[in-house]
């Protein structure tokens, strides 16, 4: 080994910083609330949120489901529009980067529906398909595809065209080059859209179930803001960035898996 | 000409036979059709009202925006609309970029502020910022204010990571350089950490932007009585196609402006981006 890697231990300080700046931001918002500062309609202590927390694990009411049904519903939607999005537009963008005609004939309609942010379409697809689980699975299929597209795009364009110029000498077709050149080549790009879509689309099923939904985490934090219960909106949140979170963390191990041996 | 790895090459152009098969190949060519495709298949799913009543036609879209420019709508007409709209934008996206690139770019300078702010900031960081709409109207009520700290929310966090990546993922070699040539710290910072963080902070800013089109538009949905978000919703309300599909029009000519615009900017400010081909 020509050199060894030296480990440098943090001065204590800097240790203890994170903790100590954790627990104040905790304790000041507890007391906060506990002096009522705001008022107790206004924001709710995290030890009250911890308790409705324990008693929504069991208890329906009165939203009309647990936690764990909302969790669900909101994981359930967020997966199908998500899964159909990467099915959608990772090939198409694909295809966009290689083939002229695809490019052609798809660039222009993908210009024209990108800059339309997908909360803006819920009006038509509360219109085109109802308050159920297929105008929210679109909105969030909408907010995936894009990020899908994009990347897998540049990932083909990036190609380096040494490759390609090679594979043409050895007398390779198109499809073969795009088979065996290209798209391995885009994969890097293509796992990076995996995380972008899955953050676009938790944060557009927030949005959808804010606006039309029966249950969900989104309609948790609706329905609190209507009963005045700031416990159960902070409730909402915290489970939204939570399972956010987790899903994310998911993702990352599955793509870190299938990336194994390819050089990013 | 292009160079890979210390060869220089050229490449040569072959002149090919002009064909029915070069023009049907030809880049704009398939853009037009393309385009032209896109507005009869709209044309006709709102002739032959295969999604019911609820897709209006193109021309109806603008015989209704032209309505509006000249009618006001709930007081305000099209132009006023789009102002309402794009001011909370600008006062939200202001506001957070003047605090957040600062912290940002002093998180990655100095540990211990890093060690303070970091852990607080990524608490917050996974609830996406239309969760926080409900928390905002409790706080502010439904006027501008919440509007602004939601916009605020959502476009604080791309500015703040991307101006702290900015500074980390700077290439080390860039440092030895200066203190070869016998920098100091402050040298360090000036010359180097800012112009290199630069791009960074600027895809910061453009991507917030766009998160702030996505908050304005879902805190209008939920309570408004003027901006974009508002046209679309009155038009659920009141069964007026036109009226939503007008104001998805807008809404997607406006973003697209900002973002022409922010490019433009962007090349002015910091030419020495390097450039990815494409999107």
């Amino acid at each position: 080994m020509a050199y060894e890697e030296v480990k440098v231990k943090k001065p204590l300080a800097l240790r203890l910083l994170p903790i100590a700046s954790l627990v104040f931001f905790l304790g000041t918002w507890q007391l906060i609330v506990d002096f009522e500062v705001l008022p107790s309609s206004m924001l709710a202590s995290p030890w009250q949120v911890i308790q409705l927390f324990v008693v929504k694990l069991t208890e329906a009411n009165p939203d009309g489901a647990v936690l764990a049904r909302h969790a669900w519903t909101s994981i359930q939607e967020a997966f199908t529009g998500y899964i159909l999005s990467l099915i959608v537009g990772i090939p198409l963008g694909l295809f966009m980067g290689w083939f002229v005609v695809a490019e052609g004939l798809a660039r222009p309609f993908f210009e024209m529906i990108r800059p339309i942010p997908p909360i803006a379409w819920i009006p038509l697809t509360i219109f085109w398909f109802g308050i159920g689980l297929a105008g929210k699975v679109f909105i969030i299929w909408i907010a995936g595809i894009v990020p899908c597209v994009i990347n897998s795009y540049v990932g083909v364009r990036m190609t380096n065209p040494t490759l390609i110029q090679m594979a043409r000498t050895y007398g390779a077709t198109d499809w073969q080059i795009f088979t065996q050149i290209c798209i391995p080549s885009a994969l890097p790009m293509v796992f990076g859209a995996l995380q972008i879509a899955l953050a676009y689309c938790w944060t557009n099923l927030v949005g959808a179930e804010l606006l039309a939904a029966d249950t969900g985490l989104g309609f948790l934090i609706t329905m609190g803001r209507r009963l005045a219960r700031p416990d159960m909106v902070v409730l909402g949140m915290i489970s939204v960035g939570l399972t956010g979170a987790f899903i994310g963390v998911i993702i990352d191990r599955v793509e870190k898996r299938l990336l194994a041996g390819i050089r990013r | 000409m292009e160079a890979v790895a210390n060869e220089v090459q050229k490449t040569v152009r072959e002149k090919r036979p002009f064909t029915l098969l070069t023009i049907l190949k030809n880049r704009w060519f398939l853009y037009a059709v393309s385009m032209v495709f896109f507005f009869w298949l709209w044309d006709f799913v709102g002739e032959r009202r295969i999604l019911g009543s609820s897709l209006a036609r193109p021309h109806e879209v603008l015989i209704q925006l032209a309505d509006m420019v000249t009618n006001p709508l709930a007081g305000k007409s099209l132009f006023g609309h789009i102002w309402a709209s794009t001011q909370r934008i600008l006062i939200g996206f202001v506001i957070a970029s003047v605090v957040a690139v600062p912290l940002g770019l002093l998180m990655a300078l100095n540990p211990y502020i890093n060690a303070v702010v970091k852990p607080v900031f990524d608490l917050l960081k996974p609830m996406p910022p239309i969760a926080w709409i409900s928390i905002s109207i409790l706080w502010f009520g439904i006027g501008e204010a919440s509007k602004v700290f939601i916009i605020i929310i959502g476009t604080f966090v791309p500015c703040l990571l991307n101006s702290y990546n900015g500074v980390r993922l700077i290439e080390p070699e860039l440092y030895d350089v200066v203190r070869m040539l016998g920098g100091n710290r402050r040298q360090e910072i000036i010359n180097v950490c800012f112009p290199a963080s630069f791009p960074a902070i600027f895809a910061g800013l453009q991507i917030s932007l766009s998160i702030a089109w996505t908050c304005v538009l879902a805190a209008e949905l939920v309570s408004a009585r003027s901006g974009l978000g508002f046209v679309i919703i009155l038009g659920m309300n009141l069964a007026r196609p036109a009226l939503i599909v007008g104001g998805m029009v807008v809404i997607a000519v406006v973003a697209w402006l900002t973002t022409l615009l922010v490019t433009a900017l962007e090349k002015l400010v910091c030419p020495w981006k390097r450039e990815i081909e494409g999107m």
